[in-house]
């Protein structure tokens, strides 16, 4: 028994050290591994840093950021949503990053005290069939709780931080009261078809099973890429002059207020926004990158052809608990 | 330690409290200072609700319990109901008829443990899609017009926690019926029983205190368990006090609920401590155990049948769509370097886990064994926090715990170890209990009376006697701690990466050929620890 705890302890004593990051750059990262690791690579090859990946939920990153306060091993926190990026901020566990780096990110994509940046921006649309009557009638997303399109939608569940996030948009820019009862007639019309994953969405839209569903932009080219035939395209919704313009999120990066390696975290922060690391991170998940003048995947619609919501991305940090308030009395599945 | 310790009367009246600690020795010293880290989290708890206002409280009340309450308890009850049907027949049918293949549907029937709750969730919601096996199997058989059955509904969590848990009423309940000796048995038949009655009347009253031990397993797991809820989206407490906790950084209202959720699970295992109470069999001195009827033709057909389906559901399904789409991954070069050091860590942990959690348990165990008194007891009660509590509220409290106590500890393997070990003790103590309850006291007795110290004693009596049991606990607590998602999501080192938060994160992002080989190797790497488990219960005594 003694000789198995002196084993155990041993064990974990040597592992625990080993395990510790050290002096590698830590990126609490709630992006996808896929779509980030491309970027981490060309930047230690080029630049010899190290890189620790610490993968996990934006929400769940951001809340261990909180708690570790200044005993935090991360340097860099990467989200996918605006909203966490902004809540961080608020909490105090950023820092502002120099301004000759955050100013390559117009302003509306980043924090107003720089202490996030924008890095890649995803369109809130809609995929339809390209044999549904719909493709040619629909205009808005609010089209989406006419009466008529029972059955007929489908849309993720409202835990899904892309649909929080466009929300929020629509609470800002049509009102609370229109977004109650959009919300509402979105929960009738969806019904049975409200999905966990996006992807699902398109797939059943391309399968003809529902003719129109609220996704992020790229996840009808990734299905595209997989499938070059496939019935479905991009709507892109409120486009008219006196609509709102379609939602936007972006997912970003920021550099943690107890970071270590504040030298090493804002080379990482200069590399992913310089043309070639912008590049690399939004064309991976064929994203806009946010600095201006850095091409787009050649599929997707040119961002300058797209209005866009009128709402920076710091209210999506701001409003988050509102929208959740929301979408909590209208018991949104 | 007291000299001699049997099956004493029980008190009730408020000297009992007085009298257990007066007589608490070292054993019981030990015992309540593991108890007393064990409680770190509930503390934690206790805490942050104390800040709740009489307002805040009703708030929580007229929103959100009832129907917190409502999904929560129905699952459990739901899910208790079919693992109880699913695992006392295949239990029976294993232990009373000799079959071919018998062994085999052991083995098949345990293996559902090895698949973490949140890969049957993942897997199903798959196969059942309507490009997915079953979801062509079901159209090819029903057509398009019956539409899918829908997992993210009670009916299809239930489907998913029966399947992930009924294994541990088998295993308890096949143990149990395997040491069930046959004199017994044979005294009712020569009185005239039927053999209905004498299951009803002989049979199942022995087996009450493995059943009971089985279902606590299984509605403390549903109760608890993060992974498959979320992934199906079925509100229960502890799903909605991670969604409080993690979207909303509302701790208090989380810590709110966390506290409701401690009661109602508390109650439940005091109900379930009520009715295996006085179920204390000695086995005497004759061991014949009860022969298997051989099965043939039909019945055997039928036997096969039943468990085949089990099977086929709990396990082979599950592992050939894991396999096709290892096999995915494996052409597609996706298992590299990095792939193997996860499966390095997850071992890693799960071994430190189960042996520090088996020698934790040990004294809590021993101590009710030997006292079965108030306080023996409520620390039994209070070393069950790990499963009452929500894996993401243990996590939350150790990491409390170690960053106010023991810095030095934090971001290191030992704070992920800690809570583990926490959060899988009750699991561990359960099962040495039950273990120490065949220890007889004239057996110890006979021991101290031959002069052996109670060191010796506990070396050379107790130990050989329990030690299936102890190989049980291990392993239960092993896989467990394998398979565990959520306090290792939040506590393990940074880029310290297991199978399971791999599974969790390449199946958040639809990855199938990345969390398919995760499992895959996940329950490979279980195997030899079931081996072992089943190895030793066949071992008489």
């Amino acid at each position: 028994m003694k000789r198995l705890i002196a084993f155990s302890l041993v064990l974990a004593s040597l592992f625990a050290t080993a395990a510790m990051a050290g002096e590698d750059l830590v990126i609490y990262s709630g992006r996808s591994d896929k779509f980030v690791k491309p970027v981490v690579k060309a930047f230690t090859e080029k630049t010899g840093i190290h890189v620790t990946l610490h993968s996990a939920k934006s929400t769940a990153l951001l809340n261990k950021l909180r708690l570790e306060g200044e005993r935090t091993e991360a340097d860099l926190y990467l989200s996918n949503d605006a909203g966490n990026l902004q809540r961080g901020s608020d909490l105090g566990l950023f820092q502002p990053i120099p301004a000759d780096l955050a100013t390559r990110i117009p302003a509306n994509y980043r924090a107003s005290d720089n202490t996030w940046l924008g890095l890649s921006a995803r369109a809130r649309v809609l995929v339809v069939n390209t044999h549904s009557p719909l493709a040619k009638q629909l205009h808005s997303v609010f089209d989406l709780a006419k009466p008529e399109l029972r059955g007929r939608i489908g849309i993720t569940n409202s835990a899904n931080e892309s649909f929080i996030a466009g929300v929020t948009v629509y609470m800002l820019t049509a009102g609370v009261d229109a977004t109650r009862d959009w919300l509402k007639g979105l929960q009738r019309n969806a019904e049975l078809n409200v999905f966990n994953k996006h992807s699902k969405i398109v797939k059943a839209v391309a399968k003809g099973q529902l003719e129109v569903g609220l996704v992020n932009h790229y996840y009808i080219f990734r299905h595209l890429a997989k499938h070059p035939k496939a019935p479905v395209r991009i709507l892109i919704p409120d486009q008219g002059p006196d609509d709102i313009g379609v939602a936007w999120n972006v997912a970003g990066i920021a550099i943690s207020k107890y970071s270590h390696h504040v030298d090493a975290a804002q080379r990482f922060v200069d590399f992913v926004s310089s043309p070639e690391g912008q590049r690399i991170f939004a064309e991976v998940n064929r994203e806009y990158p946010t600095r201006p003048g850095v091409p787009t995947a050649p599929e997707i619609p040119p961002a300058d052809s797209i209005k866009v919501a009128d709402v920076p991305m710091e209210k999506l940090g701001e409003l988050r608990n509102a929208t959740l308030d929301l979408l909590q009395e209208v018991d949104m599945p | 330690m007291s000299a001699i310790a049997s099956a004493r009367p029980r008190h009730t009246s408020g000297g009992a409290w007085r009298s257990a600690f007066h007589k608490l020795g070292q054993l019981g010293g030990l015992a309540a200072l593991l108890v007393l880290l064990a409680s770190a989290p509930l503390i934690f708890v206790l805490y942050h609700a104390l800040g709740l206002s009489a307002e805040q409280w009703f708030h929580l009340w007229q929103g959100r319990l009832p129907r917190l309450l409502w999904n929560t308890l129905s699952l459990a009850g739901l899910v208790a109901l079919f693992s109880l049907v699913l695992g006392v027949s295949s239990a029976w049918l294993v232990a009373r008829r000799e079959f071919v293949g018998r062994r085999l549907a052991i083995w098949l029937l345990v293996l559902p443990l090895t698949i973490p709750t949140y890969v049957f969730a993942h897997i199903y919601t798959i196969v059942l899609d309507d490009d997915g096996w079953l979801g062509l199997a079901w159209q090819a058989l029903f057509g398009d017009q019956v539409s899918l059955p829908n997992l993210y509904s009670l009916g299809g969590t239930t489907f998913v926690l029966t399947l992930a848990g009924f294994s541990y009423v088998f295993l308890l309940v096949q143990a149990a019926l395997g040491r069930s000796t046959q004199s017994l048995e044979e005294a009712a038949r020569l009185q005239g029983a039927s053999s209905g009655e004498i299951f009803r009347r002989v049979n199942l009253p022995l087996l009450r205190p493995a059943i009971a031990a089985g279902l606590a397993l299984i509605v403390l797991h549903v109760l608890s368990d993060f992974g498959a809820v979320s992934m199906l989206r079925y509100q229960t407490f502890t799903l909605s006090i991670y969604l409080q906790m993690s979207g909303r950084f509302d701790y208090q209202a989380a810590a709110g609920l966390s506290l409701v959720l401690v009661l109602l699970s508390l109650s439940f295992l005091v109900l379930e401590r009520f009715f295996r109470k006085r179920q204390r069999y000695y086995a005497g001195a004759q061991t014949r155990q009860a022969p298997r009827k051989p099965a043939r033709g039909w019945e055997l057909v039928l036997i096969w049948g039943w468990l085949g389906t089990i099977a086929l559901f709990g396990f082979l399904l599950p592992l050939a769509w894991m396999i096709a789409w290892s096999w995915e991954a494996w052409l597609g070069d996706y298992i590299d370097v990095r792939f193997w050091s996860y499966a390095f860590n997850s071992g890693l942990v799960a071994f430190i886990t189960a042996s520090l959690t088996l020698l934790a348990a040990f004294p809590i165990a021993l101590f009710h064994a030997r006292r079965q008194n108030v306080l023996s007891q409520s620390f039994i009660h209070l070393s069950s926090i790990g499963f009452v509590l929500p894996g993401p509220v243990i996590a939350l409290g150790i990491l409390g715990f170690v960053l106010a106590l023991l810095p030095p500890l934090y971001g290191t393997l030992g704070a992920l170890v800690l809570a583990l070990t926490i959060r899988f003790l009750p699991l561990a103590t359960q099962a040495q209990e039950a273990a120490l309850q065949q220890l007889t006291p004239s057996l110890e007795q006979a021991g101290r009376v031959l002069g052996a110290g109670p060191l010796e004693n506990l070396w050379r009596v107790i130990l050989p006697v329990i030690r299936g049991g102890l190989a049980s606990a291990w392993v239960l607590v092993f896989i467990d701690a394998l398979k565990e998602l959520p306090a290792t999501l939040l506590l393990r080192p940074t880029g310290f990466d297991t199978l399971p938060v791999r599974i969790w994160i390449e199946a958040s992002e639809e990855m199938l050929e990345m969390a398919a080989p995760a499992a895959l190797v996940l329950v490979v790497g279980t195997l030899p620890a079931i081996w072992i488990m089943l190895r030793s219960e066949r071992r008489p005594a």
